[in-house]
């Protein structure tokens, strides 16, 4: 008898649950009822479009079209990929999807995206040519360029005119000022940090003497880690990581002016948004130039910035498109550029700003390079492939020989 | 009669859940892991049949036996360590008074309920090798050596710092879990035990033991699951400083190789092959469990 | 050394300890008051100065709080149902003999060894089917699914250590066999009880991934607000305000164990009958 009451205890778990399951959908409503009277975009990052820039977009989106509304979700980055890959194949779809510059490719490789290459011309000037190139597959264009921001050294104007120095014009001349900072600064000073992982940096000396990570020959990749132009630029590098620099040989990139606020480094390179984290007593002290080129000019860095896609699932194919032309209507990539991000269309690039600091961003980004045009990259980057690579070079390896092995690796990883 | 079916109902709640929510995804990971599944198959590209490669693969893979060596390794001391100090709290719970209890208890609590990115945050600059905690008051100790000791390119010392954290994680569980356990042990016999004259320890062998003996396997066996697949923390430290490719543990190997590169079956491969690993190495406690059971 | 003053040693120590194991903890509240540049610095930053300016204004806001709604909901189904679920299992495995005891035990055993990461696909593709993506029904469903094998597991080798011999006087003395257990088995396992529970409460609490596949970026569970403060692409990241943050994912957990603590310890263990 008291065992059927545990039974029965059982059984009454069991339908409660069964009740449970049987609830269904009692949360607050959220995702995009899927119909065609909701427009969804995804914006990554909570703040990295600005509301008014967002606030413009809805207000102009549905006064242009009667009766639709534009819901913006903003997805933070971590859970960007996640969410894409579940739901860019199911009918839960957004519509229009914002991806990191190097996370394109692995979208626009397996038909993600609907083919926007016919319709291109109708969205104007469309730059820069790097995020073309990677929003671009099997030549055809999938994922058109959304914002770009750029990366710059910034200085200690004081450590400058300390030592005697100007801002370098080019390459050889940077290389010299940092090692001549630290020699002057002693100790655990730095001329330039630079941590030994750091390639997102580190690579920028490769771009500027004319080397590449790896370029497309037809069908295959090859690496070009180990070609003159590339060794020349990690031969360089790598005397500044001994003779430059106090950093760890293991450091990555991350918040790269904690040295500098510290008064332990003259120089450092970063995004263009590290400004805001120099210490205030610091500020007035900070100024920024982009690294220069081996001959003139700017050296190529590494571009951050996003691409916009229209899911290949959606079934707002039109309205997509229209909300696309909004975007790279003059006044939204105004609003871009006066936020401070990169409009696709150069005509309002210098509404960025006119201080040293928006000029440095100008100038880096004339020249950006982007990360090979693969959707296997992303595998690259999650095995660390290239931390690695430097790490090595920092440790004082051989450059050729360490440069050959890591090709092999590229090679094996980027043609699977 | 009535009397047989007890049981199975009891059971049948927790049944019928796992095998809902499990059943199915645990026998499609099985399946997957006998196909190619990538990205495109996501988006809805058939999957082929290739049967072995993806486990073909796994154990062809030159750095596949380092990882799973030194997952090995790392696993049997934080195990060990772990336990033992876990054990030795728990018994240092029942003895004193209860504002330390208390004090204790939440302390292990904070620890154990903060949240890991926190945890890692905070002892990564902890351990920071310009700017770290430990570095300064080692220095002013006296210990010169450690002015910007770097404590994560070695890669013996990046797994001490793994280990430090790891433990430092994984106690909490272990003192609450036996201490828990030690509370069922009868104060009553313990003190006839006393006044029969045996010592401390023969009380502890003979009357704690084989209390909370269950729990202790099971707490071990939970451990040894865990720190087999550790992946938080050394994905974490990775980011920090060392040489990955030197550093990869089964947990952080797997996610390279797996979800890191959004292919699917190989994840699901390598997910049925730590099941078998975790299963042999077990397999010892898992007998003695059961044996246990049936006494 | 007589018995009183060893005592207060292990106290002191008891004390000592726990000081010491918090102090990474105690890091973290401090980093969430102190301004960012100084969380690095060459001179460590003991103290919290300026109790004014910290993280905790800045991340306290509704979405925080419409999280922390999300995650207790989902949270509290998760380990009452599982708990429930598992003590009854536990028991059936415990006290009963019957046929495919071991297989079972077995069973649960391997469920818990599988790596989950595989898992979260085939579970978004389940849950989609049914309906009940972006639910608190479907989250729950998984959440539970993902703490009743060790919380069985666990309760199982509470019980066990529960002599059935204590159940079995009592019933010679005139007790029915459920009343026996209640009074005298159910009682020892408080602590168990407690253990578990809060386990299965950081496991739900802590989750992530399956939060993310399964819910919409509306209806954030507070891992992904954690996650949020600090997965910024354009922007530094705000420690303090990440810290912050943390803390408050956290100050539930103590408090949850504090309530079953209290009531469990006091309210079962006061009537337990002794030996």
């Amino acid at each position: 008898m008291k065992l059927r009451k545990l039974a029965a205890a059982a059984a009454a778990t069991a339908l409660g649950l069964g009740t449970l399951a049987a609830c269904g959908d009692d949360s607050g409503g959220g995702s995009s009822e899927g119909g065609s009277d909701t427009l969804t975009l995804w914006l990554a990052g909570k703040e990295d479009t600005p509301t008014d820039a967002t606030d413009w977009l809805k207000k102009e989106f549905e006064s242009q079209h009667d009766g639709k509304t534009l819901k913006i979700e903003r997805i933070d980055w971590g859970e960007l990929l996640t969410r894409l890959n579940t739901s860019l194949p199911s009918d839960k779809t957004p519509d229009v999807v914002e991806v990191g510059n190097t996370q394109a490719a692995s979208f626009t490789s397996i038909g993600a995206f609907t083919d926007l290459t016919d319709k291109a011309d109708e969205l104007g000037a469309m730059g820069p040519q790097s995020f073309v190139d990677a929003g671009t597959w099997d030549d055809k264009l999938f994922a058109v360029p959304y914002y770009w921001g750029s990366r710059y050294v910034f200085y200690s104007k004081s450590a400058f005119k300390d030592a005697g120095l100007e801002v370098p014009k080019t390459l050889a001349d940077f290389n010299a000022a940092a090692q001549q900072l630290k020699t002057d600064g002693g100790g655990d000073y730095s001329g330039f940090w630079l941590p030994g992982q750091d390639w997102r940096n580190g690579i920028s000396w490769v771009f500027a003497n004319g080397g590449d990570i790896a370029v497309q020959d037809g069908d295959k990749w090859v690496g070009k880690l180990s070609s003159a132009e590339s060794i020349k630029g990690l031969t360089e590098w790598q005397q500044l990581a001994e003779k430059a620099t106090t950093a760890p040989k293991d450091g990555k990139d991350e918040e790269p002016w904690t040295s500098f606020n510290n008064g332990e480094a003259a120089m450092f390179m970063a995004p263009s948004w590290a400004r805001w984290s120099v210490a205030e007593d610091k500020a007035d002290d900070l100024g920024a130039f982009a690294l220069p080129g081996a001959e003139s000019g700017a050296a190529p860095v590494f571009a951050g910035g996003s691409n916009l896609g229209i899911s290949a699932k959606s079934k707002n194919q039109d309205l997509a498109f229209d909300l696309l032309k909004l975007i790279y209507s003059d006044d939204y990539q105004q609003l871009l550029a006066k936020n401070g991000l990169g409009p696709a269309n150069d005509e309002f690039t210098s509404l960025m700003g006119d201080d040293e600091f928006a000029q440095a961003a100008i100038t880096a980004a004339s020249s950006s390079k982007l990360t090979p045009t693969s959707p296997e990259w992303s595998a690259v980057e999650t095995a660390s492939v290239m931390e690695e690579f430097f790490g090595a070079l920092a440790n004082g390896k051989d450059v050729a020989a360490t440069a050959k092995a890591t090709d092999a690796k590229l090679e094996e990883m980027l043609n699977k | 009669m009535t009397r047989k079916l007890g049981p199975y109902a009891m059971l049948l709640p927790a049944f019928a859940i796992l095998g809902v929510a499990l059943g199915y995804p645990l026998v499609r990971q099985l399946v997957m892991s006998f196909q190619e599944f990538g990205r495109a198959q996501q988006f809805g590209q058939p999957a082929p049949w290739v049967g072995l490669d993806n486990y073909r693969a796994l154990f062809t893979d030159s750095t596949m036996w380092g990882v799973v060596t030194r997952s090995l390794a790392f696993c049997a001391v934080n195990v060990v360590v772990t336990m033992l100090i876990g054990t030795a709290l728990a018994v240092l719970l029942k003895r004193v008074n209860r504002t330390a209890r208390l004090t204790l208890q939440i302390s292990m609590l904070l620890t154990w309920a903060m949240p890991v990115i926190a945890a890692m945050t905070s002892w990564q600059w902890l351990f920071d090798t310009r700017y770290g905690v430990i570095n300064w008051v080692l220095t002013k100790l006296g210990f010169e050596s450690f002015h910007h000791h770097n404590w994560l390119t070695e890669t013996w010392s990046f797994y001490f710092v793994a280990t430090v954290i790891v433990v430092w994680m994984s106690v909490p569980f272990v003192m609450f879990t036996v201490y828990a356990a030690l509370t069922q042990v009868s104060d009553d016999t313990l003190e006839a035990g006393q006044l029969d004259g045996a010592t401390a320890w023969q009380r502890f062998r003979h009357i704690v033991y084989p209390t909370i003996r269950p729990v202790l396997t099971i707490t071990m066996l939970l451990q040894i699951v865990w720190d087999l697949r550790v992946f938080a923390q050394i994905y974490y430290l990775q980011g920090v400083g060392g040489t990955p490719s030197k550093t990869h543990l089964l947990g952080t190997y797997i996610y390279t190789l797996g979800i890191g590169q959004n292919d699917y079956a190989m994840a699901s491969a390598l997910a049925m092959f730590v099941l078998v690993l975790t299963l042999v190495l077990t397999s010892y406690y898992v007998r003695s469990l059961l044996k246990e059971s049936d006494a | 050394m007589s018995r009183r003053t060893t005592g207060r040693l292990w106290s002191g120590a008891a004390i000592l300890i726990a000081l010491v194991w918090a102090f990474p903890v105690y890091w973290i509240v401090n980093s969430a008051f102190q301004p960012s540049d100084r969380l690095r610095s060459t001179d460590p930053a003991w103290f919290p100065v300026d109790l004014t300016g910290s993280g905790f204004g800045r991340v306290f806001d509704d979405e925080f709080l419409a999280s922390l709604k999300l995650s207790m909901t989902v949270t509290l189904i998760a380990i009452v149902v599982a708990g429930l679920c598992a003590f009854l299992g536990a028991v059936a495995i415990s006290r009963f003999r019957f046929r495919g005891r071991l297989q079972l035990v077995l069973v649960v055993l391997a469920i818990q060894m599988i790596p989950p990461e595989a898992l979260f696909v085939s579970q978004y593709k389940m849950l989609d089917e049914w309906g009940m993506f972006d639910t608190v029904a479907g989250l729950g469903l998984l959440y539970i699914a993902m703490i009743l094998p060790f919380t069985l597991w666990m309760l199982r080798g509470f019980v066990d250590g529960v002599p059935i011999e204590l159940e079995e006087a009592a019933m010679v003395d005139g007790c029915g066999r459920i009343r026996a257990f209640f009074t005298i088995t159910f009682p020892l396992l408080a602590p168990g009880l407690v253990a578990s529970s809060v386990y299965g409460f950081l496991q739900a609490w802590n989750e992530f991934t399956l939060a993310v596949v399964v819910m919409s970026p509306d209806n954030r569970t507070l891992p992904l607000w954690l996650r949020g403060l600090s997965d910024v692409s354009n922007d530094a990241i705000d420690w303090p305000g990440v810290m912050a943050g943390a803390t408050l994912v956290a100050v539930p957990v103590i408090v949850f164990f504090m309530a079953i603590q209290s009531r469990m310890t006091s309210g079962l263990v006061s009537g337990a009958v002794k030996g």
